[in-house]
């Protein structure tokens, strides 16, 4: 008889049992009884898997995909946390808030957590943590400063323990005393005594009095430290040492009020009113509360309370935990006051320290123990200064000068000297003088120049320039009509200005005696520019030097065809010339240059060796020199043959100025003894190899006297 | 018969904006030289047509201007064609531009040579081997541009074929002792002309295999050949504040410019013949005054050597402070350092470029007519 449940038993049997299918035999209880695993219909967007960690785990196509990550390891920590997908169009930036509010905590996995948990832990630097403040430093030297060490290893306690000392012992020599054992102390009536080390000396601590309560009021459980505070012998408390956590400063240690915190703290939950038995605390790690497994949670931030108890018995000393204290603060702190007995102590109350001198000092200030000898009254030193009220008189002279008061005008007054008018250098400059100083200073606040001039010095106009042309260069006649007949032809200089010509011919003229008088200076010109101009014109004319008087030059010696070129034209019959030999040799192209004298002067030729293929391009038959087509190479190769052909070109030059006549035709003897001269030292491209004769060979020998000469005669040396 | 004083062209044509920087070098087309290009100093190269753009037309072209035209600048800009692509990475020194108008070269101060490519805009070679800043440029060789000459601040002039794919110099002259400022070429002739820091100008003759050194004197700063003389004579610039036309063929000089206010003594001064022959323009190194910002142009008969024309190049759009090398501001002087003359077509036209970072492009009496044909 099969019946159909009703949809209430349906689902009331469903969360009841694994299966709601099961006929036989008794279901077993859901795993779950909050998922329906009965494979009914469940949308796809009910569908989600999560970890135990209640995040989603299966993703879709928008959140990474349904196995999204490696191995799904999306959302877990080794993956990344999926997104929902949110469109960006409708809803944009919808769950940035949401974003925006995940903790760290959200991307901590366990370790992390528990580390961020031990994290928190709040640990103050203990008895140390008041110090900070320096309000009252007068009050804690006093009271707080002597009353404990820098806790920890200090270099101090490594000494006393490399001497034996150690750790809980006094310091001092030992004591000899019975043992003080507890069981036996009422037993026997006359114990043995041995030797021990000193006890340890308490300090003596002062609690600073913090709270608002009454003057002795330290609450129900705390009256030990305001015991303590007034306790000055601690011989009998051998009780109380072994739990001396109930005693500040039982060793030593001031208990201060943050370090005792904890310890309030438990104890205030425990005494009271209504102390049950959920309050009583047999022991503290009972929880009255505890069911199950005993799982030990920390209740207390940074409670530890296992550590204290065991640490203190054993060593009280170290019962804190070493803490770094830098040296400087310390020691500053240390030092800043009172002085402590050898034990570290203050001195008892009403007693002074006392004064131990230094044995250095005090015999060197009392002189006690090696006083100097005494100088007996009537002796005298043989070394007595000389003339002590001299060197107190005496003033160097440079003090002396700076003590004095007298201006240079006071001072010629008292040497009786003449006054010189009171004017400056200026009033007697020149304006071109005083233009030279500003550029040469760069200041341009100069006073004005005047250019007086003194009255023994004046000169009348005619003297002035008297001088002025006296300062003209001479030049000597002949030298000077040779210019003027060369100014005739074309090749005069200034062909281009045409008023400078005028000038220069007539400054000739003047100098070969054909003029009187100098040309008068043109009116825009000062006297300096007219006299560089006729420094320039004498320059011009002496390389517009005559003829014969060049030619001359050329033939003195072997090498003065290169000479030439370089400028100095070295000649015997030269004796202007040689006057002012340059200091640097100037290239006679540049001068020529300089005075205009453009053409054949300032022209020089020298042969270059174009390659081939420039030739190619250019579309010309290659010259007889032409270089060889390897690459690039430079044409700074090319020999300069500049000294011939600048004399070659000068004597072209003379020989169509100079016309016709015996000069003409002396000048092409010349030239062809020039060209013969210079023929050996003219590049090799005219002498090409001619492979089928060798002429070195092949020539005709050589005299037999030429051989004679260089060799000498063998002949004469067999007689 | 000189042409009459008022026969300089003068009048402004057109405004070529669109620099940041300095124009050092300017340059026209081939004849009939329809087209300007310009190379400045924020390492682009730009191609205009100078010729003003109708106003109808004026919006849709492709100018491309940072500064405006303002209203009170009655000339126009011309428009920008093309702007490069900076392969410079250094300001632009020099341009030249093939007979053929379809390739140019550039140069700069970042030691390499650029062959360019106009109907693509494109550069087609690189050429390395200076070891200074290459100052100069221009196409030689035969059909005028087998070759490329380059001169640079190492003091070398160096040759570079331009047919073949080698990217090494066919020849490196080291004749000169300092840098090379300027390197010609005469057209269809077998020479290469260079002006160096040392006061010297070299011909080097490459059938002869000569060179003819020429002494200036003064740092050379810019050579040009008399295009109508067959290259016979050469206008060269020097730092001595003077502009000497020289005759080649003896090394004579045959004029003098100069001016009075009319100052060379630092930088880069180009000057160039103009007129087809008929004057020698050169750029001002010195503005007229500095708060007005006004460069100049100087313009000499070629003939008598006198000043023809002084013409005033404004400052333009654009703020004249800047920041100096010692932190603070100062006005920029207007230095008009490049010029160019158009040879060939109609009409009387040199373009200017300078400090301000813009050319002017100007044109004479005979634009109008010009205008009216």
């Amino acid at each position: 008889m099969s019946y159909k449940r009703s949809r209430e038993i349906f689902e009331a049997e469903l969360t009841a049992q694994q299966s709601p299918f099961v006929f036989f035999g008794t279901p077993l209880p859901p795993l779950d009884p909050e998922v329906r695993d009965d494979g009914s219909y469940v949308p796809v967007w009910k569908q989600e898997v999560r970890d135990e960690r209640g995040r989603k785990r299966f993703h879709g196509a928008f959140t990474g995909g349904f196995s999204a990550g490696y191995f799904n390891t999306v959302g877990s920590k080794e993956g990344w946390t999926p997104s929902t997908f949110v469109s960006s169009r409708s809803n944009r930036r919808k769950d940035d808030a949401k974003a925006t509010q995940l903790r760290p905590e959200d991307f901590m996995d366990e370790e992390d957590l528990v580390e961020a948990e031990e994290a928190r832990k709040i640990q103050t630097t203990a008895a140390f943590a008041g110090l900070g403040s320096t309000e009252d430093d007068v009050a804690r030297t006093n009271s707080v400063m002597g009353l404990f060490r820098p806790e920890g290893d200090t270099m101090g306690a490594r000494l006393l323990r490399k001497m034996g000392w150690r750790d809980g012992q006094g310091i001092g020599p030992k004591v000899r005393r019975k043992a003080r054992l507890d069981m036996e102390s009422n037993a026997s009536g006359k114990p043995d005594t041995f030797l021990f080390a000193p006890e340890n000396v308490p300090m003596v601590g002062f609690v600073r009095k913090t709270d608002q309560k009454g003057l002795g009021f330290s609450g129900e459980s705390r009256l030990g430290p305001a015991r303590l505070s007034t306790k000055t012998s601690i011989a009998a408390n051998s009780d109380e040492e072994e739990d001396d956590d109930d005693i500040a400063g039982g060793l030593g240690r001031p208990k201060f009020s943050l370090a005792v915190g904890r310890k309030k703290g438990k104890d205030k939950g425990q005494g009271g009113i209504g102390t049950g038995i959920l309050n009583d605390n047999g022991s503290d790690d009972e929880d009255p509360y505890e069911i199950g497994p005993r799982i030990s949670y920390n209740r207390t931030i940074g409670g530890d309370k296992k550590k204290k108890k065991t640490t203190t018995a054993i060593n009280p000393n170290l019962k804190a935990k070493p803490i770094f204290m830098p040296k400087k603060s310390t020691l500053g702190k240390v030092g800043l006051g009172v002085r402590k007995c050898h034990d570290g102590r203050l001195p008892l109350e009403g007693f002074v320290f006392g004064r131990e001198d230094d044995p250095l000092t005090s015999a060197v200030s009392l002189q006690v123990k090696h006083p100097p000898p005494k100088i007996p009254p009537e002796w005298k030193s043989s070394k007595t200064p000389k003339s002590q009220g001299e060197s107190k008189d005496y003033v160097s002279t440079a003090d002396a000068a700076k003590a004095s008061t007298l201006d240079p005008r006071a001072r010629a007054a008292l040497l009786g000297e003449k006054q010189l008018p009171g004017k400056s250098v200026f009033d007697f400059m020149s304006a071109e003088a005083r233009q030279r100083l500003v550029a040469v200073t760069g200041k341009a606040d100069l006073p004005a120049a005047k250019g007086e001039i003194p009255a023994g010095y004046a000169r009348t106009e005619e003297e002035r320039q008297h001088e002025l042309l006296s300062r003209v260069p001479k030049l000597d006649k002949e030298t000077s009509v040779a210019a003027l007949s060369r100014g005739t032809g074309g090749g005069a200089p200034y062909a281009d200005n045409d008023e400078k010509r005028s000038r220069y011919r007539a400054y000739l003229e003047h100098q070969a005696g054909f003029r009187p008088a100098l040309p008068p200076k043109p009116a825009k010109m000062s006297n300096e520019d007219w006299l560089r101009e006729f420094q320039e014109f004498f320059n011009c004319a002496r390389i517009f030097k005559p003829m014969t008087g060049f030619m001359a030059s050329r033939f003195t010696t072997a090498s003065s065809t290169s000479k030439l070129g370089s400028g100095s034209t070295a000649g015997d019959g030269d004796a202007t010339l040689l006057a002012q030999p340059p200091s640097k040799p100037k290239d006679p192209a540049e001068e020529a240059a300089k005075l205009g004298m453009y053409g054949p002067l300032t022209r020089s030729v020298v042969d270059f060796y174009p390659t081939r293929l420039l030739c190619k391009r250019f579309n010309v038959k290659p010259p007889a020199h032409v270089q060889p087509d390897d690459g690039a190479a430079s044409g700074s190769a090319a020999k300069k043959a500049s000294a011939s052909q600048f004399g070659a070109s000068m004597q072209d030059y003379f020989a169509t100025e100079f016309g016709s006549g015996a000069e003409a035709s002396d000048a092409g003897g010349m030239e062809t003894a020039a060209s013969g001269e210079t023929g050996a030292p003219k590049p090799a491209p005219e002498q090409m190899v001619d492979s089928t004769t060798n002429e070195a060979l092949e020539g005709a020998r050589a005299g037999e006297e030429v051989f004679k000469a260089i060799f000498g005669d063998s002949d004469d040396e067999d007689d | 018969m000189p042409p009459p004083f008022s026969s300089f062209p003068s009048t402004p044509i057109a405004q070529l904006l669109g620099s940041n920087g300095p124009i050092h070098a300017v340059t026209y087309s081939s004849p009939p030289s329809p087209y300007i290009l310009t190379g400045s100093s924020d390492r682009l190269i730009r191609l205009y047509n100078p010729t003003p753009s109708p106003p109808i037309t004026h919006h849709s072209n492709t100018i491309t201007t940072t500064h405006p035209p303002s209203q009170t600048s009655p000339i126009p800009p011309g428009r920008l064609i093309t702007t490069f692509p900076p392969l410079h990475s250094h300001p632009i020194l020099s341009l030249a531009i093939s007979p053929s108008n379809a390739t140019f070269l550039s140069s700069g101060g970042d030691r390499t040579l650029f062959l360019w490519d106009v109907a693509t805009s494109l550069s087609t070679r690189r050429f390395h081997g200076h070891a200074g800043r290459v100052n100069a440029v221009a196409f030689a060789g035969g059909g005028g541009d087998a070759l490329a000459l380059s001169g640079g601040l190492d003091g070398t002039v160096r040759i570079w074929d331009l047919r073949s794919a080698s990217t090494k110099a066919v020849q490196v002259l080291t004749e000169a002792r300092d840098a090379v400022t300027s390197v010609v070429a005469p057209s269809g002739g077998w020479e290469v002309v260079a002006g160096s820091v040392d006061g010297r100008v070299r011909g080097y003759d490459v059938r002869m295999g000569r060179c003819v050194v020429d002494v200036v004197g003064a740092s050379v700063t810019s050579l040009c050949l008399d295009g109508e003389g067959g290259g016979e004579t050469v206008l060269v610039g020097g730092l001595d504040s003077k502009v000497r036309m020289m005759d080649r063929r003896d090394g004579r000089c045959l004029r003098v410019y100069e001016g009075e206010g009319w100052r060379n003594e630092g930088v880069r001064v180009q000057s160039c013949f103009g007129g087809a022959g008929r004057w020698v323009v050169a750029g001002d190194e010195f503005p007229v005054d500095e708060e007005g910002g006004e460069g100049r142009v100087w313009a000499w008969d070629v003939m008598t050597g006198r000043v023809v024309a002084r013409l005033g190049v404004p400052w333009g759009p654009g703020r004249r402070m800047g920041v100096g090398a010692d932190g603070r501001e100062k006005g920029r002087r207007n230095v008009v350092s490049c010029v160019a003359w158009k040879d060939g077509g109609r009409g009387d036209q040199f373009c200017v470029g300078g400090r301000r970072g813009w050319s002017r492009f100007l044109g004479g009496d005979r634009r109008e007519a010009r205008q009216d044909d």
